[in-house]
């Protein structure tokens, strides 16, 4: 069973960050574009907890900071996603959580990963993080994040509901 | 709450786990080998789903109600679809036509030697970079900070290669740069950087001396003893729109809107030969300076009316 658990989040890890970078950013909407794979990290936190949560976070994370055409310091998604990942499973439900507090955390999650991204990368000179950039990253994440999320987040609590009995810890 | 403890001690693993490979990779770039893995096993992927989810859109939604119909509707509805289909591709087809043919052309008259490929993803799930993926890699003889052109000038340069797949930083990303010259018969030569999407390349010359004008164009300056690069020479980067005061800095700076737009493109070449230079400003547009305008005449006689039909009388 624990391999078939491992093997569902790694298929919903993987074709979240492909369909990110071949569908959702080739949109080029203004300012930004929509996180499919924080939605992912999220909703499964939501699900599964905080342990799970920050697990699969840095898990997504860093496939994300690997998956082409990724042109950055390896290991910022990862440390982004394991705080949200963390966050959001605090408010573990395991039957379902409300749909306001849903929305909450989207933006929570979506504002503190580009903050927490942003920041490492102030950390490490990196010139792409200026302070519009980042104001306009942060303004398109969260408000496209939460567009998207009642689409995405029922879908994967339901793969991850089914797939991950609830009470085994 | 009960595993409360447990969930803090994971949490603190997995972000030390993380800040040491961001320490790893900033210090020695050691994740480099696992991003070049990562495009030659992800790279074919993305070209996989990149091809089915190109013109389709409209024929994948229009066969999900064919069978709620009668035959007779079912099969109109099939016909639709399929003509559809075929107009979306055909529209997409001459789309990439027009690119083909303007990269050849510039291609062509620079002699550079190309690899041509299809850009197959974009950027990252965080955003900040501007950064492509193409369809073609180490197979096809591309190496790493190979330039990269479209039909219309400078695209941006390699940075990781896999077998079939290839990253390029765009040219507007704002870590990247390049050496260029400013057309024209006297040697203005500087840096050009990108801002970000949808927002002018910056240039900034090099010499206090030279004096830019809005409307003058830009090219790369490819290798010369004085500054090696990895640039081929003379690829058109785009004309200066805007020229910034001095203030305060020592050499001038200007906005200069690029001949490329970076959230189109769909067929680009990497240059993987170039020969050692290239006439100056060859491979610019045509300037909009109004050409002689060759009329042609032809006066038609009435006696050649009987050449075209030829009428048969029962």
């Amino acid at each position: 069973m624990t391999a078939q658990r491992v093997a569902i989040r790694w298929v919903l890890v993987v074709v979240a960050a492909i369909l990110q970078v071949v569908v959702v950013n080739k949109w080029h909407l203004p300012l930004g574009h929509p996180d499919l794979l924080l939605l992912v990290v999220i909703a499964f936190a939501l699900a599964s907890g905080s342990q799970r949560g920050a697990l699969l976070g840095f898990w997504a994370g860093l496939f994300a900071d690997v998956i082409p055409p990724a042109g950055h310091i390896a290991g910022r998604t990862a440390f982004a996603y394991t705080v949200v990942g963390f966050l959001a499973g605090l408010l573990e439900d395991p039957e379902e959580n409300s749909v306001f507090a849903t929305i909450v955390v989207v933006l929570g999650g979506s504002a503190a990963s580009v903050l927490v991204y942003a920041g490492l990368g102030g950390l490490l000179g990196d010139a792409r993080v200026t302070a519009g950039a980042t104001t306009h990253s942060l303004l398109a994440t969260v408000v496209y994040d939460v567009v998207l999320a009642p689409f995405v987040i029922p879908v994967v609590a339901n793969f991850a509901r089914r797939f991950e009995p609830v009470g085994v810890r | 709450m009960r595993n409360s403890r447990r969930g803090r001690l994971v949490l603190t693993i997995l972000l030390l786990a993380a800040f040491s490979l961001i320490t790893l990779d900033y210090r020695t770039g050691a994740l480099n080998g696992v991003r070049s893995a990562g495009s030659t096993i992800f790279g074919p992927i993305e070209n996989g789903v990149g091809h089915v989810t190109h013109p389709i859109g409209s024929w994948f939604s229009s066969i999900g109600h064919l069978g709620s119909y009668k035959n007779e509707n079912a099969a109109l509805k099939r016909r639709i679809s399929t003509l559809e289909y075929q107009a979306n591709l055909s529209a997409a087809e001459a789309a990439e036509l027009k690119q083909d043919r303007a990269l050849l052309h510039l291609a062509g008259l620079a002699q550079f030697t190309v690899v041509a490929s299809r850009v197959t993803a974009y950027g990252s799930s965080m955003g900040f970079e501007e950064t492509a993926s193409i369809n073609r890699g180490s197979a096809s003889g591309i190496k790493k900070n190979m330039t990269v052109i479209s039909g219309d000038g400078l695209v941006g340069r390699v940075i990781t290669v896999g077998h079939s797949s290839s990253t390029i930083l765009l040219a507007n990303d704002p870590t990247f740069s390049v050496g260029i010259r400013v057309e024209g018969k006297q040697l203005e030569i500087g840096t050009v950087s990108g801002s970000g999407t949808n927002r002018p390349l910056t240039l900034e010359l090099d010499s206090n001396t030279a004096l830019l004008s809005p409307g003058q164009s830009v090219v790369s300056l490819g290798s010369s003893p004085s500054v090696p690069s990895p640039f081929v020479p003379e690829v058109p980067i785009g004309t200066i729109t805007h020229v910034n005061p001095l203030a305060g800095g020592l050499t001038e700076t200007a906005e200069v809107k690029p001949f490329v737009d970076y959230t189109a493109i769909d067929i680009v070449a990497v240059v993987v030969a170039a020969p050692k230079s290239v006439k100056h400003d060859s491979l610019l547009p045509a300037s909009p300076t109004p050409a002689p305008t060759v009329t042609v005449t032809v006066t038609a006689t009435p006696s050649s009316s009987s050449t075209g039909s030829t009428t048969t009388t029962p």
